[in-house]
């Protein structure tokens, strides 16, 4: 996957099934561009900053995350690859079992809603 | 994710050793429309459940890889922690006791006794009530006992 397809996904799962007004309006980037984009049309650099600073300030939102990063970057150092392959699974499953509570399983970005 | 969650083992156990349409899966499972869809198609993905469309059942020769991987001692381990947790998180209706109980041997024997008649007793009641009661409606039961001075080795150790 490229980065701008990651950096799509990952706007999507952040933000599920907004319309490509509010994408284009919370991004900044123009209506018919944001489609053009999820269609697969190159981003240009500017274009994946704005999509960055969405997805950070949303990640942003949630406190508990910036504790989560901290504590893993500790734990790599401290854990054995045992310790954190369990706490790697742990967390899979708990993303595991929100992903199947989801209305689709996999983020679907080429069915934008054009509001 | 290795092994299976607990959500697709519900789906698993459900469908039994059956022939099974949608709805009769969501009717033993509980689980919500939504729910019960995505899993149902992730067990298909992963090749542990077959469908024609209409009726699903469990694959019939699954190869020992497959079944190592979710029946194997990590993947159950990680179902039972899984489990737990959800037991131990519960806010109603919760049934869950953790005590550090001193006990001389004579008593930690006739405990151990207690442990095994129940899990007889146990043993029966599913055998009884495996065909009627819906798995959505089956109990989670589980008891366990340690050496304090272990535990607290494994949880500083990890061994």
């Amino acid at each position: 996957m490229t980065l701008q397809q990651k950096t799509i996904q990952r706007y999507r799962q952040l933000y599920p099934n907004l319309p490509l007004r509010e994408i284009s309006a919370r991004t900044g980037i123009q209506i018919t561009r944001v489609f053009r984009l999820f269609n697969g049309k190159i981003m240009k650099v500017g274009e994946l900053e704005a999509f960055e600073k969405a997805i950070n300030a949303k990640i942003a939102e949630n406190p508990s995350f910036e504790k989560l990063t901290s504590v893993v970057e500790q734990a790599s150092t401290i854990l054995t690859n045992e310790e954190l392959a369990k706490v790697a699974e742990y967390i899979a499953r708990k993303v595991s079992a929100r992903t199947f509570g989801r209305f689709y399983i996999k983020p679907n970005y080429e069915s934008a809603i054009i509001a | 994710m290795k092994g299976l969650s607990s959500l697709e083992r519900i789906i698993l156990e459900g469908i039994g050793k059956g022939v099974l349409v949608y709805e009769e899966i969501q009717k033993q499972t509980g689980l919500n429309e939504n729910v019960c869809y995505n899993i149902l198609q992730a067990l298909i993905i992963r090749g542990l459940v077959k469908t024609d469309g209409i009726k699903y059942r469990i694959s019939e020769s699954l190869s020992p890889l497959i079944i190592e991987e979710i029946n194997g001692k990590e993947a159950k381990e990680a179902e039972y922690l899984e489990l737990m947790e959800a037991v131990v998180e519960q806010q109603e209706d919760r049934v869950f006791r953790l005590q550090k109980i001193a006990m001389d041997s004579r008593d930690e024997k006739i405990f151990v006794a207690m442990l095994s008649n129940l899990e007889s007793f146990l043993a029966d009641a599913h055998k009884k009530a495996h065909a009627s009661v819906s798995v959505k409606d089956r109990k989670v039961v589980f008891w366990g006992m340690g050496n304090v001075d272990k535990i607290i080795t494994q949880i500083v150790t990890g061994k």
